[in-house]
């Protein structure tokens, strides 16, 4: 059973929003619904500045709160790691919404919530996620952390130190690690 | 259902034919429950080219239940390299836009009404007949954006005896060009991957996306490569970058003669090169002495010991050290000193003894496609000056005869000089310098016909428009765009059946050719064509059809070779400028207009693109524009120094004026720009109706440029503009 897991290499976005239009497309999302966001940040004083993007996506966290919080069972972490939402399941209460601290929850125009499922049918097909392929400067490693030989599990063996998780002080253990600038 | 495109009664609509009601059901299938249909649908995988920008990205189109459904990049490409921008997965849902235009369209009365592509092809070689009963061939034009079919729209041209060919050059890139040419005789590639060290000069291939530059600066950085960014905005490279140095905008020859002072002065020249490959060293010596870092420091605001160092970093590295050669930023078209900032460039990229090596600017291998000769007999040129006054001795005599000078034709039509023109894959109503003349100008064609897809504002004011289809929709001529160490050609296929009755760029060409008389230059199918133009390269259209991308030609080798310039050297000094009455050495010039240092509200207005959005083309994309609101990108950007000073927030509205133009629009306040400027995302301010989308956002840089010509070129200088911006 693979665990997957990716890392995001903050110093390498550029904020094109490519990710998020990729995803859109893979995912059949309408112009205004979106599974991926883009944190701009601004540092210094002109002219010692630094701009930064933070890509912020579906955390697939080994303890989500969304899953936690279901009153339904809708929300729910398979056995590879992904967190899903099985839309015959949700009511829409949108608990999970205000329950995820990251914030990537949407909520389509048939009233279920939708979020990044980590393109999952399609990692199983043998493809890799939209927004991992698209990119120009190769933020996203995508793979089975458990594989040691997958690019995503060398990587974070070799730049352990480097690596965090977002809001990782709130216990809810994300697969998804950040390279910080 | 959806938005009504024009104000064509629906009577009158379905006059058209019924294939086209058909396709028409078809192709307004609600998105979503196309979605939820094709989740399990079969897809077909066509390798084609995206049209999001000039770059045609080589792609592979996905189809799930015959309607496109994403793209992936093709890995072989040497532009794309396997990836896709926003703008490639955001512009395929235009194929499905309800602003599309439908059918032909005939003006009258101030309407448009539906008209056969016959009877529309009849009327207007009859309206070109009579306007040839007492005018020349030259009253004609033809202004697009070139792509690959471009070549039969010249050919169009000539077949008419009209010389005025003009592509969107003169608002983009001639002075870059023209300072390249002027000094190695061409226009070189970066061989960013293998450098060591990267300068680049106002151009932002992160945003003005080249995905292939950007895996290359990526690659390059994590070999240890260094990057530095130079721009008046701490621009999206300059993420990637070691240092960002902001330059006062329009004054980046002051730096670039600065360094250029250093590495002759201390000797870091590539001194084999210079003695070899040269002319005139000496005259440069004599020169550049007047040119110290404490000097440039004082007109561009860089720091001289800054200067003197990433002088000294970068010679360390010679040859792989490299200063871009750059595009529109910067040096394409912006400032008076344009041409000479070009030079600069080639000159610097010269010292380091860096032309046509590893790691340094290069001859990139472009793919030379055979002719239609002798089965299909080529028009000869009129061989006469263009009527914008390029081709004319002593006239913008540093201007690309080629390009032309497309924002001189509203001012000619106004004068009399142009009478019918054609435009194709081009906005000029929205992409030229000061839309009030340029609209007065369109208008007062006799004749204007407007070949695009969607009602932009050209197409709303055009006699007659001729729908061209999508590029996912039909088949195109061979493409060479993807140039590179080894040549690649390219082709556009189409991934879907038309869904409105339009035809290909290239069809519309060739039936406009027959319809104008001059049929014999156009007797031939895409396909025959398209097989000709391979025939000398050794690969067949069968396989590039599978393929998408396949490489011709011999590989680069590295080297230097007689350049064509006049010497066959390098032209540190040009005899030909001399002669001409220009500064021979690059000499400093002051840009045209400055802001008014004591007036708190002057500034300098600057633009450049974001990475979801092309020119205006984009701008009406429902999947890139959502981006442009859901992030606020639709500002005017401002230092917060100068902004405390008019008692601005972050957010607040602003009034911008210029000596033509005004307009209203809000600021992001920010440390990453020279207080100087205020920046500007180009693409915004559309103002045609028809495009519901993008109609109304923002506001254009041209809205409040004046129409000027550079004296020696031709470009724009778009960014001489200085404005005077309150809040309002």
């Amino acid at each position: 059973m693979p665990r997957y897991g990716m890392v995001i290499d903050e110093t390498k976005c550029v904020g094109c929003y490519a990710c998020r239009v990729a995803c859109q497309n893979q995912n059949h999302l309408t112009a205004t619904a979106a599974y991926n966001f883009l944190d701009e940040r601004e540092y210094g004083t002109f002219p010692i500045v630094q701009r930064e993007f933070q890509p912020i996506q579906c955390q697939h966290c080994d303890n989500p709160p969304c899953v936690t919080v279901c009153p339904t069972g809708a929300s729910y972490k398979r056995e590879d790691g992904v967190v899903l939402v099985n839309p015959t399941d949700c009511i829409g209460c949108k608990y999970c919404i205000a329950a995820c601290p990251y914030d990537v929850r949407i909520i389509n125009e048939k009233g279920f919530v939708e979020k990044c499922r980590f393109c999952i049918e399609f990692v199983e097909e043998g493809g890799t996620p939209a927004c991992v392929t698209t990119c120009m400067t190769g933020v996203r490693i995508f793979g089975d952390l458990d594989d040691p030989k997958s690019e995503v599990s060398q990587y974070v063996a070799k730049n352990r130190h480097r690596l965090q998780h977002f809001k990782g002080e709130l216990n809810t253990k994300p697969r998804i690690y950040y390279r910080k600038a | 259902m959806e938005q009504k495109p024009f104000t064509i009664s629906r009577r009158t609509f379905l006059k058209g034919t019924a294939a086209t009601a058909v396709t028409l059901s078809m192709g307004t299938l609600d998105f979503r429950s196309w979605a939820r249909a094709s989740e399990q649908g079969p897809v077909t995988r066509i390798p084609s080219l995206c049209n999001g920008c000039g770059n045609r990205c080589a792609i592979f189109v996905f189809v799930k239940n015959g309607r496109v459904w994403r793209i992936e990049g093709n890995k072989e490409a040497n532009g794309n390299q396997g990836v896709v921008c926003p703008k490639g997965h955001g512009y395929l849902h235009d194929l499905y836009t309800p602003n599309r235009v439908r059918g032909p369209l005939k003006r009258v009365n101030g309407r448009f009404e539906p008209i056969s592509w016959e009877q529309a092809y009849k009327e207007i070689g009859q309206k070109i007949n009579i306007l040839l009963l007492d005018n020349t061939p030259d009253t004609i034009f033809w202004v697009n954006f070139p792509q690959a079919n471009h070549a039969y729209a010249l050919r169009l041209m000539h077949a008419m005896r009209s010389p005025n060919y003009c592509t969107h050059g003169s608002t983009c890139y001639t002075a870059r060009s023209a300072g390249w040419n002027f000094t190695v005789g061409k226009l070189p590639s970066n061989d960013l991957k293998n450098a060591r060290f990267i300068m680049i000069v106002g151009r932002n291939p992160a945003a003005g996306i080249d995905l292939g530059q950007v895996k290359d600066i990526v690659k390059a950085r994590e070999a240890g490569a260094k990057l530095v960014v130079v721009d008046p905005r701490c621009n999206e490279t300059a993420i990637l970058a070691d240092e960002w140095l902001p330059v006062k905008p329009g004054t980046d020859l002051a730096l670039l003669l600065a360094m250029i002072n250093v590495i002759v002065e201390e000797r870091l020249y590539d001194a084999a090169f210079i003695e070899r490959y040269t002319v005139g060293f000496d005259y440069l010596e004599n020169e550049i002495i007047n040119y110290p870092p404490q000097w440039a420091e004082k007109i561009c605001d860089i720091p001289a010991e800054t200067i003197t160092r990433i002088a000294r970093q970068m010679a360390a590295e010679k040859p792989r050290a490299l200063v871009h050669r750059g595009y529109h930023g910067a040096f394409g078209s912006q400032y008076l000193n344009s041409f000479q900032t070009a030079r600069a460039v080639a000159i610097l990229n010269s010292l380091l003894g860096n032309i046509n090596r590893i790691g340094g600017v290069y001859f990139s291998q472009s793919a030379e496609l055979g002719e239609l000769q002798p089965t299909h007999p080529v028009p000869e040129g009129p061989l006469v000056p263009k009527s914008d006054g390029t081709g004319i001795p002593g006239r913008y005599p540093l201007g690309a005869y080629g390009d032309g000078i497309s924002h001189a034709i509203p001012e000619l039509a106004l004068r009399g000089k142009l009478k019918c023109g054609f435009v194709y894959h081009n906005n000029p109503l929205r992409t030229n310098p000061n839309p009030k003349r340029v609209i007065a100008g369109y208008k007062k064609l006799e004749l204007l016909v407007v070949i695009d897809p969607v009602m932009s504002e050209t197409a709303s004011i055009a006699h007659y428009i001729l729908p061209a289809s999508f590029h996912l929709e039909t088949d195109e001529a061979i493409d060479t765009k993807h140039t590179g160490k080894r040549a690649q050609v390219t082709l556009q296929q189409k991934a879907v059946e038309p869904l409105f009755d339009t035809r290909s760029g290239f069809q519309i060409i060739t039936e406009l050719g027959k319809a104008m008389g001059v049929g014999r230059y156009f007797n031939f199918t895409l396909e025959e064509a398209n097989e000709l133009r391979l025939k000398p390269l050794g690969v067949t259209l069968a396989d590039l059809k599978t393929e998408g991308v396949l490489p011709v030609g011999e590989p680069w080798k590295e080297g230097f070779e007689k350049l064509d310039t006049p010497s066959g050297k390098v032209e540190l000094y040009s005899a030909t400028l001399e002669r001409l009455g220009y500064p021979p050495i690059p000499r400093w010039e002051a840009p045209l207009v400055s802001p008014d240092e004591k007036d708190p509200h002057s500034f300098r207005l600057i633009h450049g693109k974001q990475a979801n959005h092309t020119h205006a083309m984009t701008a009406n994309t429902s999947y890139l524009m959502a981006i442009s609101h859901r992030y606020d990108l639709i500002r005017l950007w401002m230092n917060h120094t100068r902004a405390e000073k008019l008692g601005l927030k972050d957010g607040d509205l602003v009034q911008m004026t210029s000596l033509v133009g005004e307009g209203k629009i809000r600021v992001r306040l920010t440390e990453g720009l020279h207080p100087s400027c205020v920046w500007l995302p180009s693409g915004y301010g559309i103002f045609s109706k028809h495009l519901t989308t993008a109609y109304d956002q923002g506001v254009s840089y041209n809205d409040f440029l004046p129409t000027l010509f550079d004296p020696a070129v031709g470009h724009a200088m778009s960014s001489e503009i200085i404005v005077t911006v309150k809040k309002a």
